[in-house]
C-alpha cells in the first residue's frame, strides 16, 4: 500500500551514489542541484504519504511494513529488508526531508566558495539517506544500521574540512563518544533477540505487555541499554561532549546534523519504542530526571559563551533535554511536537548564524559582532523570529511546545515541583541567553570597525525566511501533531490547563530577555562589573563545569598511560622480540649452508660428479 | 668388438668430458667437455643397438644429438651476449647467484 515510501530512501541514496561515483563528470553548476533535487523529491513523496495516512481510518494508519524480500531465513530468526511506515515514520520524514531540502539550499549560497563543494553534497545526501534508514526501520536491525550510518555521515560532515586540525579531532570525538552510544544499543538488541527471538517492531511490541509485569529487571535493562544509545545520540549527560565541538564543521552541517535531525534520534528512539519504556517506569524517571538535568546544566554553559555557534550548541543541548523530560514523563506527542518546532527555530538560528558567519568572513566570536541589524535585515528579523521561538515567546511556536512540557512537568502522574522548578528556571536562562546573543550580535555598534557585512544571496535568505515563517507559526499544529501520532501512541497526550503556572513561566521568560535586554542592548560596564562579581562561577560555567578536563583525567590518560606500557612491554619486548629473532637465528644458520652455493658453475659440476660417484659407490658395493 | 670395448670407451669418452668440464675455465671448452659426454652415451647406446640386434638404441641416439644440437644453439647464444656485456669469458668470474 506505501511501496512508493521507497523512494524516500533511494532519492538521496542516488544522489549520494552519483556525486561520489560520477562526481567528476558532473559540472559543478549542476552538483547542488542534483544534490537539491533528491531531497526534494524525498520531501514531496512524504508529503504525498501524508496525505495518504491521513485519508485512512486511524486504526488502519499503524502497522504499514513494507517488505521488500526476506533477507535473512534462518531458523527461528528472520529478518525482512523492510521499511515501516506509519504517523512516526512520516511525521519523522517530513522533519528530515524538509528542514533537510531547506538546508540543502541554503548550502548552495554557504558552501559556493567552497573547492570541494561536491563532495559536502554528497556527504549531506548520504546524511539525509541514512537518517530515513533510521526512522524508517521496521525493526532493532536496521535501526541500528540507519544509527551508525548517521554516526557516520555525521564524523565525514564534522570533518569536511579535514585540513583543519581541530575540526578532525572533533569528528573523532563526536565518533567515538557515538560508537559508545552504539554498543549500548547492540546489547540492548542481543537482549531483545534473546527475550524476544526477534528484532521486528511488531512482533516485540505485541509480545511485550503480556511477558513482563512493570519493572521488570530485563525490561528494564533493556531500556537503559536503549538509553545509552539514546544519550550519546542526543548529546545528554554525560555523553555530551561532542556536540559543542560538533560545531567545527560547516554551519549548515551544525544546523542539519546537530540541531534539527540526528540530535533527536534519541528522542525518536524512546517515542518509538514507548511500549518497551512504559514497562520500566524506573527507566522512564531516568530519562526524565536526566533530562532536566541536562537541561539545565546545558543552559548555565550557554549563558557565558562567546562563540556564537557554541551557544547555540549548548542551547541546543538543553532543548533536548527537554524532550526528553516530555518523553520521560510518557508525554510522547509533546516530545515529538517539540521536536518539531525545535527542529524549525532551532535550523533557523543556525543557518542565520552561518548567514552572520559568512558576512564577517568566518568571525564566530560575538564580542567582536554587532551593529548588524543594518547591514543584514532579513538575517536580523529571521534571527528575531528564531530567537523568540527558542525563549518561548508567547504565540511563536516554541511557546505551545515548551508550555506543554513545562505544564506536564508538574501535572502530569509522574511531574513533581522539582521537575517544573527546574524546567522554569531553565526556560528563564533560554531567554535570557538567545537574547544576549541577539542583542551582542545585532544591536549596537559594531565592534571590528575594518569588517564590512552585508546581507547573502538568495539562496540562504530564502530558506532563513521559509523557517521563520514555520517557526513563528508552527504552534498552531500541535493538537494536529498530538491526533496524527495518536494511533502510535495508544491515546493522546493530556493537555493540563493551569492559568497561574502558565503565567509564571510567560513571566519568567519575560524576565530573561528583559535582563539580557538590560544587560547587553546598549554597551555599558555593567557585564563586566557582574562578571567580576561572579567570577568564580563564571569560570566554571566558561569552562563547562571542567567536565572534558575531568575526562581527559578519569578516562584518556590512564588508557593513554596503559597503553604506553603495553606498547613497550608487550610489543616491542614481546611480540616484536620473538619475531626478530627468529629472523636472526635463521640468517645466522644461512651463513653456514650458504658456503656451498659459491655461484661457480665448476663447483657444482664437482659436487655433482662427486655426488654421482658416492651413488654409484653405494649401489656398487654395499 | 666385445662388450668390454664399447663399455671401456664409452666411460674413457665420459670420464674425459666429466673432467674437462670441471677443470677448464673456457664455457667453449665446457661445450665441447659437454658434447663429449653425451657422445660417450650415444656411442653405448649404438653398440649396445648393434650387440642386442634392436633399432632402439639408435632412435635414442638420434634423440640426443638433436636435444644436443638445440642445446648447443641455446647456449651459444648465452655465451655470445655473456661476451657482449662483459668481455670476458672466464666461466670462474660468473659468480654473481652466489648466495
Amino acid at each position: 500500500m506505501f511501496g512508493y515510501g521507497w523512494l524516500v530512501l533511494i532519492s538521496p541514496l542516488l544522489g549520494f551514489l552519483s556525486l561520489s561515483c560520477f562526481g567528476k563528470r558532473i559540472p559543478r553548476s549542476i552538483a547542488g542541484y542534483v544534490a537539491c533535487a533528491t531531497v526534494g523529491l524525498s520531501f514531496f513523496i512524504s508529503l504525498i504519504l501524508l496525505v495518504h495516512l491521513s485519508v485512512l481510518e486511524p486504526e488502519n494508519r499503524v502497522g504499514g511494513v513494507q517488505a521488500m524480500y526476506t533477507w535473512i531465513d534462518s531458523g527461528q530468526f528472520q529478518l525482512d529488508f523492510a521499511i515501516l511506515i506509519d504517523p512516526l515514520s512520516v511525521f519523522m520524514f517530513l522533519i528530515v526531508t524538509g528542514v533537510g531540502f531547506f538546508i540543502h539550499v541554503y548550502s548552495l549560497g554557504y558552501m559556493e566558495h567552497d573547492p570541494e563543494f561536491k563532495r559536502f553534497f554528497a556527504y549531506l545526501n548520504l546524511f539525509i539517506f541514512s537518517m530515513c534508514v533510521l526512522v524508517s526501520a521496521a525493526d532493532f536491525f536496521f535501526l541500528i544500521v540507519g544509527w551508525a550510518l548517521v554516526g557516520l555521515a555525521s564524523y565525514l560532515l564534522i570533518g569536511f574540512w579535514r585540513d583543519k586540525p581541530s575540526a578532525v579531532l572533533a569528528a573523532r570525538k563526536a565518533f567515538v563518544m557515538n560508537v559508545i552510544g552504539d554498543v549500548g544499543m547492540l546489547i540492548a538488541a542481543f537482549m531483545i533477540l534473546e527475550t524476544f527471538g526477534s528484532l521486528s517492531y511488531q512482533k516485540v511490541f505485541e509480545s511485550a505487555p503480556g511477558m513482563f509485569l512493570a519493572n521488570d529487571i530485563n525490561v528494564i535493562l533493556i531500556t537503559l541499554f536503549l538509553l545509552v544509545g539514546a544519550f550519546a545520540k542526543s548529546a545528554q549527560l554525560p555523553l555530551h561532549t561532542w556536540l559543542p565541538d560538533a560545531m567545527e564543521g560547516p554551519t549548515p552541517v551544525s544546523a542539519l546534523i546537530h540541531a534539527a535531525t540526528m540530535v533527536t534520534a534519541g528522542v525518536y528512539l524512546v517515542a518509538r519504542c514507548h511500549t518497551l519504556f512504559e514497562l520500566a517506569p524506573f527507566t522512564m524517571y531516568v530519562i526524565a530526571t536526566v533530562g532536566i538535568i541536562t537541561a539545565t546544566f546545558a543552559g548555565t554553559i550557554a549563558m557565558v559563551q562567546t562563540d556564537i555557534k557554541r551557544v547555540i550548541a549548548y542551547s541546543t543541548m538543553s532543548q533536548l533535554g527537554y524532550m526528553f523530560l516530555a518523553v520521560g514523563l510518557g508525554m510522547f506527542s509533546f516530545g515529538m511536537f517539540h521536536l518539531m518546532t525545535h527542529a524549525f527555530f532551532k535550523a533557523l538560528l543556525f543557518l542565520g548564524a552561518g548567514s552572520v558567519i559568512h558576512s564577517m568572513n568566518d568571525e564566530q566570536d560575538i564580542r567582536k559582532m554587532g551593529g548588524l541589524a543594518k547591514a543584514m535585515p532579513i538575517t536580523y528579523i529571521t534571527f528575531l523570529i528564531g530567537s523568540l521561538a527558542l525563549a518561548g515567546f508567547p504565540l511563536t511556536s516554541g511557546f505551545f511546545s515548551k508550555e506543554a512540557i513545562i505544564m506536564a512537568s508538574y501535572h502530569s502522574a509522574m511531574g513533581n515541583i522539582a521537575f517544573w522548578a527546574l524546567a522554569i528556571f531553565t526556560a528563564g536562562m533560554t531567554a535570557f541567553y538567545s537574547f544576549r546573543l541577539f542583542f551582542t550580535v545585532f544591536q549596537g555598534d559594531s565592534r571590528t570597525p575594518d569588517a564590512h557585512p552585508h546581507e547573502s544571496p538568495i539562496t540562504m535568505t530564502g530558506p532563513l525566511m521559509i523557517l521563520a515563517f514555520f517557526a513563528l507559526t508552527a504552534g498552531v499544529l500541535g493538537h494536529w501533531v498530538d491526533g496524527f501520532l495518536s494511533p502510535v501512541f495508544g491515546g493522546h497526550a493530556e493537555h493540563y490547563e493551569d492559568g497561574f503556572l502558565e503565567t509564571i513561566a510567560v513571566l519568567v521568560g519575560f524576565g530573561g530577555i528583559l535582563t539580557a535586554g538590560l544587560l547587553y542592548m546598549v554597551p555599558s560596564d555593567r557585564v563586566a562589573q557582574l562578571r567580576e562579581v561572579l567570577a568564580p562561577i563564571h569560570d566554571i560555567l566558561f569552562h563547562k563545569y571542567y567536565v572534558d578536563e575531568i575526562y581527559d583525567f578519569l578516562i584518556v590518560k590512564p588508557v593513554k598511560a596503559i597503553s604506553v606500557f603495553l606498547e613497550d612491554m608487550g610489543e616491542k619486548k614481546g611480540v616484536d622480540f620473538a619475531v626478530d629473532q627468529v629472523g636472526v637465528q635463521v640468517r645466522e644458520v644461512s651463513k653456514y649452508v650458504s658456503i656451498w652455493q659459491s655461484g661457480r658453475i665448476r663447483d657444482y659440476a664437482l659436487n655433482m660428479v662427486a655426488g654421482m660417484a658416492l651413488v654409484l659407490i653405494f649401489v656398487a658395493f654395499l | 668388438m666385445g662388450q668390454e670395448f664399447i663399455l671401456l670407451v664409452s666411460a674413457t669418452i665420459f670420464c674425459i668430458g666429466a673432467f674437462g668440464f670441471m677443470v677448464r675455465k673456457n664455457p667453449l671448452i665446457m661445450f665441447m667437455s659437454v658434447e663429449l659426454m653425451l657422445n660417450s652415451v650415444n656411442f653405448l647406446l649404438i653398440g649396445y643397438s648393434h650387440i642386442l640386434k634392436s633399432l632402439d638404441g639408435q632412435v635414442f641416439a638420434l634423440m640426443i644429438m638433436a636435444v644436443a644440437a638445440a642445446e648447443v644453439v641455446v647456449g651459444l647464444a648465452i655465451i655470445l651476449t655473456i661476451f657482449r656485456t662483459r668481455h670476458d669469458l672466464n666461466v670462474d668470474h660468473l659468480d654473481s647467484l652466489k648466495g
